[in-house]
């Protein structure tokens, strides 16, 4: 034997609430199915309530008169638990007269049901091979044969394009970067925005000619006048842009007598009758490449989508020029297997391309490291800023002739500053001296690099 | 301000209506003694009398095509027709006349026609009374089709409705119809082709119409606890679509999420997110996607809760735009 | 017999206006009538009891689900109490053969075409859209939209004679259908290609509230013969004529005299539906009218006079009614539930690409919830 409550029915017109107004049972009596135990007043009319059990009434819960809530119990009757499936008082719905009607609001916060299964299924990054197993692929299936899901025919599929978003793929069209050649880091190989960006930076030293005005036309106050950003000057901002916000950078100066390289450059000189004769950059550039053996760390980038930092064995010296363009980085590559008259050959050969605006993009990649001869400005330090994916640079001030510390005496010494910026996640700063003062080293006493190989 | 059923607020539109424009009739099935099947023309025989307000014989074709001689003679006829389902004996004189009259005679005859609709399933029925035919009338030139999805606008939609000179689809959500909320009456209408935005969010715009506009809402406030913020619009028109509403959204969310009861292929979803992919390409971020009822036809009560989209549907394609595990990437994985 | 059938004349209706074709009055006497009595000659003792039974039991089936939709069990149901003899006069009149096109409120009919007890309650309970195969009972599954089974009917009826079958259909429909356009596009495809069809009109007063003054300002029976259809005017409230009239109506349709139109005049003692409210619209007096010619009461009484209500009459039925409740109840909390992807099914005959895919996704989806099918 249960007790069983019985609810208020819905009763049809809409109505949320009615009055029981008599009850025709008592407590104790026993009734039959369908008997009917109630009367309760609708709009117009009475309706009786029959008994949804047989049983003995327990409890009345309402007095008569008093106004019930559909859904709200009115009676318990207490029911022979009888082999069979139980009624359930289905929940509180507003009638209507072609159905069980709407339920009820209840007026608890809504929720969403727990999927437990979906989110173990995605712990970690996401696992999935390339795009095969798209089911927005261009399937073609025979007529009347059901696609269930994602089919997936690798033999009649035409090759995709790269995977991006809208905003994405137009930053890469006004750039011109194509998306086929970048590596996408998001999920499935997504190309992100970061990725063109990046890539944009990267090509910044693109010979490509400058767009043409966009601005023609335009009227500008009387003071002003517009350049429009184009070209290898927007390529190199965004890869300033890139540099100085991605890679916390450092720089360490040291200022050298380098007298006796001057001496030693006239002897080079006098000695190479034919090809490039050998300029103060091309010592430092060797110089350069000694200390790369000896600190390797600096010969090196910060990989942030793999998680590491890449050494290189060799050293691709970029040799910062400036055009009529702006600013190139045509590389001499292996420069660490070249002694210093082919890199003074190397140097002199880049640097005539680059006047000529003829530096071809091979040229512009590939840069481990890289030289700014800042001293044929008349400047005599500075902090120059880290070409992207590098982790070093040196700017060569001027060589100019000054008072300095000579055999215990004051004399006329040709001193110029050397200037190293570096990349402080790379490396660290007992690093960055180390080889900057083995450059000055050399500098000071040319001689000295035979200790050092 | 009183507190109104949608119901009731219909029934206050149409007394408002009756009193404003003695050419105002109202033609259907069961509207006089009974006051409707859901009582929304509760009294208003007993008001207007019989020949304002006048029971219909058993034919829909008959009451719209009665309503269009009627237009004629200069009345603004509002037919009722009791049940979604019943629309379709009535579906020529509503696209053969009168859509086509205006066009027809180069403005020289008008027809200021209201059909009042309850349309939409959720109520436990049988056959035929739970359809959502809308996109059969969005897609007939000069229709004008609207669908309130509470109480206020139920009550100033349908004032404007009549008081237009072009015939409007008046779509009432009937399983909302118990719904209470403030009615105002002096309130300021907006013009009854906008939508709104009815909750304000960053991160996704929600659109919804109809019922599903509680749905969309309480969707929005589970989202919370995801830490999504989503932004619900109200469509409340379907023939015009404000889209200037929704594109401001989406340029602000760059995502997309449209629910319909109504069946996927061919339904207003697939407008929406067309018309949207073409106005706001470059600023979306995920495609739009469309949480929608089944391509099939409306299914027996006890199925009904697996075709209409729920807060859970809802929020699943919520996930997908937002990049997060969903029922479809869970899909592709196991694929 | 074949003379009364010969005799008909197309252009008149076979009751003469006004007038009620009648074999037993409300007080149970047997009312003379030449021309309607041979065809109900048949009908013994044995017979008569058999069909007090089929009234009895239809009616206890309807207290019974207006019972358990009050409890929730059934989203609605529609009462046909107060028409059971038209029903049940009409569908015994029937040929296993034949086929019937019927409206939401014949479930006595479904009864005698051998529908189950059981079948008749998945469209109210909301766990299908129809309870049984069409073929099985040669019913097709009951029409909610007003009036468009009698264009089906007809067009069944086309195919049997085309066939050259004489097998009948036919179309119930209330006093309310007569009002849509199927209804007379109907009749005019009937009366056109002469199919045999039997339209068998339940004037039962009310459509919805609408009464039927609204629907026709003559009687119903009255239109068909502008169709080119006979006509008969029958009380719905006596079996045996409602019996009579319906099998003249098949004789005459399967010796390819065509359609006839009856209008069973009868009263919907109940509501529309278990949730209307006809206290607003219903004139007391009229239905208290209409209880004093209740169909079951004056079979009753002429049993009685007959002498063949005796007690094992009185308690056999009382055993069948009781066991058709109990059924009903029975079925009815026992049915199951549909599962949730069948949601899918039999939309289509062959596979559709398109909702495979809707399937597969929509079942993935489910699979991901903690606990059982959503």
């Amino acid at each position: 034997m249960s007790v069983r409550e019985f609810a208020m029915p819905d009763l049809g017109e809409g109505l949320t609430e009615s009055e029981l107004v008599s009850w025709e049972v008592a407590v104790g009596d026993t009734v039959e199915l369908n008997q009917v135990i109630a009367e309760v007043e609708t709009a117009k009319a009475l309706v009786q309530l029959p008994s949804p059990w047989a049983g003995t009434v327990t409890r009345l819960l309402v007095e008569p008169g008093i106004v019930v809530r559909v859904g709200s119990p009115i009676v318990a009757i207490e029911v022979a638990d009888a082999a069979g499936p139980v009624p359930a008082q289905p929940p509180a719905r507003n009638a209507v007269l072609v159905g069980y009607g709407p339920p009820v609001e209840g007026g608890e916060r809504p929720q969403r049901r727990s999927r437990t299964a979906l989110l173990e299924r995605h712990e970690g990054p996401s696992a999935a091979p390339e795009p095969a197993a798209e089911s927005e692929a261009a399937v073609v299936a025979e007529p009347g044969r059901a696609v269930a899901g994602p089919a997936a025919e690798l033999g009649a599929r035409r090759a995709e394009r790269p995977r991006s978003t809208p905003p994405v793929r137009k930053l890469a069209a006004d750039r011109g970067v194509r998306l086929e050649l970048v590596r996408g880091s998001g999920e499935r190989g997504t190309i992100t925005r970061d990725d063109v960006l990046r890539s944009a930076a990267e090509a910044a030293t693109s010979t490509a000619p400058p767009r043409t005005d966009t601005g023609v036309g335009r009227s500008t106050p009387p003071d002003e006048t517009r350049v429009p950003v184009t070209g290898v000057r927007r390529r190199t901002a965004e890869a300033m842009v890139a540099s100085a916000f991605t890679a916390p950078q450092a720089t360490v100066f040291l200022t050298v007598d380098a007298t006796p390289t001057v001496e030693l450059l006239d002897r080079l000189r006098a000695r190479r009758r034919e090809g490039a004769r050998p300029g103060l950059l091309s010592v430092v550039a060797k110089a350069l490449c000694v200390a790369v053996a000896r600190t390797p760390e600096m010969n090196a980038r910060w990989d942030e989508a793999a998680g590491e930092i890449v050494r290189w064995r060799t050293v691709n010296l970029g040799i910062a020029a400036a055009t009529d363009r702006g600013l190139v980085v045509p590389t001499v590559p292996r420069a660490n297997e070249l002694d210093v008259d082919a890199i003074a050959d190397a140097i002199a050969s880049l640097s005539e391309s680059a006047r000529a605006g003829a530096t071809t993009p091979e040229a512009l990649r590939g840069g481990t490291i890289t030289i700014s001869n800042v001293g044929v400005f008349g400047v005599d330090a500075g902090t120059p800023i880290l070409v992207p994916g590098q982790a070093a640079i040196l700017a060569v001030g001027a060589l100019s002739r000054r008072p300095w510390e000579h055999r215990g005496e004051i004399a006329l010494r040709s001193v110029l500053t050397l200037s190293l910026s570096f990349d402080h996640r790379v490396v660290d700063g007992q690093q960055a001296a180390t080889f900057l003062a083995d450059i000055g080293a050399i500098l000071a006493e040319p001689g000295v690099v035979l200790t050092m190989l | 301000m009183t507190a109104l059923t949608l119901a009731k607020a219909i029934t206050l539109g149409l007394r408002r209506s009756l009193e404003a424009d003695d050419r105002v009739v109202l033609l259907g099935e069961d509207i006089g003694k009974l006051g409707g099947v859901f009582r929304v023309t509760d009294g208003l025989q007993a008001d207007f009398g019989v020949r304002r307000v006048i029971d219909a014989p058993l034919a829909e074709s008959a009451i719209v095509g009665t309503a269009v001689g009627l237009a004629f003679r200069g009345f603004r006829p509002v037919c009722e027709i009791q049940f979604d389902g019943f629309i379709y004996p009535g579906f020529d004189q509503i696209v053969a006349q009168v859509a086509k009259l205006h066009y027809r005679t180069a403005g020289a005859v008008r027809m200021p026609i209201t059909i009042r609709v309850p349309f939409g399933g959720g109520i436990g029925a049988v056959e035929h009374h739970s359809e959502s035919p809308e996109a059969y009338f969005t897609h007939t030139s000069g229709l004008r089709v609207v669908s309130c999805s509470n109480p206020q606008d139920a009550y100033a939609m349908v004032r404007q409705a009549i008081a237009s000179d072009d015939p409007v689809l008046f779509f009432e959500p009937k399983r909302r119809y118990w719904a209470t909320g403030e009615v105002d009456e002096e309130a300021v209408a907006p013009p009854l082709g906008s939508a709104r935005v009815v909750r304000q969010g960053a991160d996704v715009t929600l659109v919804a119409y109809g019922p599903l506009v509680a749905t969309a809402l309480d969707a929005a406030l589970a989202a919370v606890e995801d830490g999504i913020s989503v932004e619900v619009v109200d469509l409340r028109s379907l023939s015009p679509v404000d889209f200037d509403t929704v594109e401001a959204s989406v340029r602000a969310t760059g995502r997309l999420v449209v629910v319909h009861e109504a069946q996927h292929f061919g339904g207003l979803g697939a407008e929406v997110a067309s018309t949207i992919t073409e106005r706001c390409f470059f600023h979306l971020e995920a495609p739009p996607v469309r949480v929608t009822g089944f391509d099939t036809p409306y299914p027996a009560a006890k199925l009904e809760r697996h075709f209409l989209p729920d807060l859970d549907r809802i929020l699943d394609a919520v996930d997908r735009v937002m990049g997060r595990a969903n029922s479809l990437s869970a899909l592709e994985v196991t694929a | 017999m074949l003379r009364s059938l010969d005799q008909l004349d197309p252009s008149t209706p076979m009751s003469a206006p006004g007038s009620l074709l009648q074999l037993l009055s409300p007080d149970g006497r047997r009312v003379p009538d030449p021309e309607l009595e041979p065809w109900v000659a048949d009908v013994d003792p044995a017979a008569l009891a058999a069909l007090y039974d089929d009234l009895s039991v239809i009616r206890r089936l309807d207290v019974e689900a207006t019972a358990l939709q009050r409890q929730g069990e059934l989203g609605l149901w529609p009462p046909l109490l107060g028409q059971e003899a038209a029903q049940v006069g009409s569908a015994r009149a029937l040929r296993a053969d034949d086929f019937v096109f019927t409206s939401y409120r014949e479930n006595g009919v479904a009864y005698c075409r051998g529908v189950s007890i059981a079948q008749l309650l998945p469209v109210w309970r909301g766990t299908a859209l129809s309870g049984w195969n069409p073929y099985d009972v040669g019913m097709a599954t009951p029409a909610v939209i007003i009036g468009a089974q009698t264009l089906h009917a007809t067009g069944y009826a086309l195919g049997c004679a085309i066939e050259g079958v004489d097998s009948a259909a036919v179309a119930y429909f209330g006093d309310g259908a007569t009002s849509q356009g199927d209804v007379s596009e109907a009749m005019v495809f009937a009366a056109s290609f002469a199919a045999p069809v039997v339209f068998f009109c339940q004037n039962n007063h009310w459509a919805i509230s609408e009464p039927v003054g609204l629907q026709a300002t003559r009687p119903i029976a009255d239109r068909a013969p502008a169709f080119g259809i006979p006509s008969m005017r029958v009380d719905g409230n006596d079996v045996l004529a409602v019996m009579a009239a319906t099998r003249i109506a098949l004789e005459r349709a399967r010796r390819g005299g065509g359609p006839t139109f009856i209008e069973a005049v009868t009263y919907r003692m109940g509501p529309h539906t278990t949730s209307d409210d006809p206290g607003r619209y219903v004139d007391p007096d009229e239905k208290a009218e209409w209880a004093a010619k209740d169909p079951i009461d004056r079979l009753e009484r002429h049993l009685d006079d007959l002498g063949l209500l005796t007690d094992g009459l009185r308690r056999s039925v009382q055993r069948s009614t009781d066991a058709a409740a109990a059924e009903l109840r029975r079925a009815c909390l026992a049915l199951p539930d549909p599962a949730a992807l069948s949601v899918f099914d039999h939309v289509y005959a062959e596979p559709h690409s398109g909702l495979d895919r809707q399937r597969a996704e929509y079942s993935a989806y489910l699979d991901l919830f903690d606990g059982s099918d959503s």
